[in-house]
């Protein structure tokens, strides 16, 4: 009963916020505008569920398939690595476009951004080896620990 | 068509997909996304306030701190969100995609809210570094909008899921004797199995999803979930951690991604609106420039000597902008509520505030009067012991406490009693 009194409550809750975005909406930006944001919100449907989603399926069934003697852990550190690198590359990028571009003050993308992109993606990699290196080591001692433990 | 759906949904199966990862990361995103639906929503209507609003002027960086917040939680949405899609993505392909008209109409609520977040986050980073040439819309107005529409979906959203929230909000209820998600009811036969794909019997797909069957599965479930886990702990601490200095001064040192950083600009704090930008050069550098004062019928001029040969006050406010980027410094110059005074004005009015700028939307300022009669607003003649720099104002500008930069007025015309 609670729980069902909490949905009508959000429900009617988030009818009532979509209807002031409308309102807000109607009162701010200009009705040719509309165009625009529907082509965004289109957009942003089919970058995320018809480019980027498939993509990293694809990479984690090849990975899956090329990688399946690698041990479980290696391959979800380099799984882990390639999206961390996948996402800052998404967040950097079209600040390297902008300053290119150019800004109208010298203090908006004061950085050089492709630079430390670059020294990004190195830290990433080596610090993706060590991880797997330091697994490596974890994972053999452990081996041996447990051979000597069946020997004994 | 089912069948292809139906195979879609096998292929994508992997551990870290279940409901239990989508309420965790639900939690997560819905948090993040409340705070920047409050902090936006201060910043809003500090901006434009509704009759009778009014606004604490201590602590000094609370305006900062909560545009830091807005910036740094919308950046940390982006791991959030792609993960949060990842968890549900085989959702996407649920066979038959329209049960009815109840269905339909949460299908379309999810596409709402997954189109308006990501664009909402999307055209808010696009923002923090004015590429507006990318936006066929007003970003302030749109962005405003489209944050009811995001909230308004997610409480939707909620209300929808809100059985499957409440039976995987807590872990203990979530994981079953062997560590494995306990599985859906509804969909205990086809969510959650995976099932060999090869007679699926649609030519040539069935023969991709067949070589997409014959990838080993993950050997250790628990290791492929806490593996999800973590890549997105660090996906978030990466965006975070390398953004924000631009708002919290002692992280500066990791800043290498922030589209600000701290002590880049004249007078070693950085701008938004250069003096070029704004066309004001000649009329602020004019050595007839005066600031207007009024308050009725009194009017009065002060050149800059004039304004330094009254009262001095310090003060160490931050220059804060909605954009998510702050920077504390050390203002010196007359109170406002001294030229106030001096022309007569009732005391607890509000303040309006000209710019030399034209055209601009912020040319024209109205600070309430909590802000206007506050013993640390001041116009600023100086800042961090040296003239302002013509890009941060000069001759004068307004500098109050709690307040967007956007407001703090440079290259002021006049400023007059309400």
């Amino acid at each position: 009963m609670a729980v069902r009194l909490w949905r009508y409550g959000l429900l009617l809750l988030g009818l009532a916020l979509l209807g002031t975005g409308a309102v807000v909406l109607a009162q701010e930006v200009k009705p040719t505008r509309y165009i625009g944001i529907l082509v965004w919100f289109i957009g942003a449907l089919i970058i995320h569920d018809g480019i980027i989603a498939p993509t990293v399926f694809l990479i984690t069934v090849v990975m899956r398939k090329r990688l399946s003697k690698v041990p479980t852990v290696v391959v979800a550190i380099i799984q882990g690595a390639l999206v961390v690198a996948g996402i800052i590359t998404l967040i950097v990028v079209p600040e390297v476009l902008k300053k290119w571009i150019g800004t109208l003050s010298s203090s908006i993308l004061p950085q050089n951004y492709a630079l430390h992109l670059g020294l990004f993606y190195a830290a990433l990699v080596l610090l993706t080896a060590l991880a797997v290196a330091f697994y490596r080591v974890i994972f053999t001692r452990r081996q041996k620990l447990l051979s000597s433990a069946d020997q004994a | 068509m089912q069948s292809l759906l139906y195979a879609f949904r096998q292929a994508l199966q992997t551990p870290s997909r279940n409901p239990r990862t989508a309420v965790a990361l639900g939690r997560l995103l819905g948090f993040a996304f409340i705070l920047c639906f409050a902090t936006g929503i201060y910043s809003h209507f500090i901006q434009d306030p509704l009759p009778g609003m009014h606004f604490l002027t201590r602590p000094v960086w609370l305006y900062q701190v909560t545009q830091g917040i807005h910036i740094t939680a919308g950046i940390a949405c982006f791991p959030l969100i792609f993960a949060k899609l990842y968890s549900i993505f085989p959702l996407l392909f649920q066979t038959p995609p329209v049960k009815g008209v109840v269905h339909l109409l949460e299908r379309a609520s999810i596409a709402l809210f997954v189109a308006s977040s990501l664009f909402e986050i999307t055209i808010g980073l696009i923002n923090t570094f004015q590429w507006y040439a990318l936006f066929p819309f007003p970003f302030r107005q749109t962005h405003f909008s489209i944050s009811f529409v995001v909230i308004g979906s997610l409480a939707i959203h909620i209300a929808v899921k809100l059985p499957i929230i409440t039976r995987y909000w807590a872990k203990k209820n979530a994981y079953d004797e062997n560590g494995e998600v306990k599985p859906l009811e509804e969909h205990e036969n086809d969510d959650l199995v995976r099932l060999p794909l090869t007679d699926i019997g649609i030519g040539v797909t069935s023969r991709v999803f067949a070589w997409i069957d014959r990838a080993p599965k993950p050997k250790t479930p628990g290791t492929n979930r806490r593996g999800f886990f973590v890549t997105v702990g660090v996906a978030v601490a990466a965006v975070v951690g390398l953004t924000v200095g631009q708002s919290v001064r002692p992280l500066d040192f990791a800043n290498i991604f922030a589209p600000r950083k701290a002590g880049v600009g004249p007078n070693a704090l950085p701008v938004n609106r250069t003096a070029h930008a704004a066309k004001v050069i000649d009329d602020a550098m004019s050595p007839h420039w005066t600031l207007t004062v009024t308050a009725g019928n009194v009017t009065k001029d002060f050149n800059r000597k004039q304004l330094e040969a009254m009262t001095q006050y310090q003060v160490d406010l931050p220059i804060a902008c909605v954009e998510g980027w702050s920077q504390m410094a050390h203002w010196k110059g007359p109170r406002v509520k001294d030229l106030m005074s001096r022309v007569g004005a009732k005391q607890g009015v509000s303040v309006k505030a000209t710019s030399l700028e034209k055209g601009s939307s912020y040319a024209v300022t109205t600070m309430e009067p909590e802000f206007a009669w506050d013993d640390l607003t001041l116009i600023a003649l100086e800042v961090d012991g040296a003239t302002l720099d013509i890009d941060h104002g000069f001759p004068a500008r307004l500098i109050a406490p709690a307040r967007p930069g956007v407001l703090q007025t440079k290259w002021l015309d006049s400023i007059e009693a309400l």
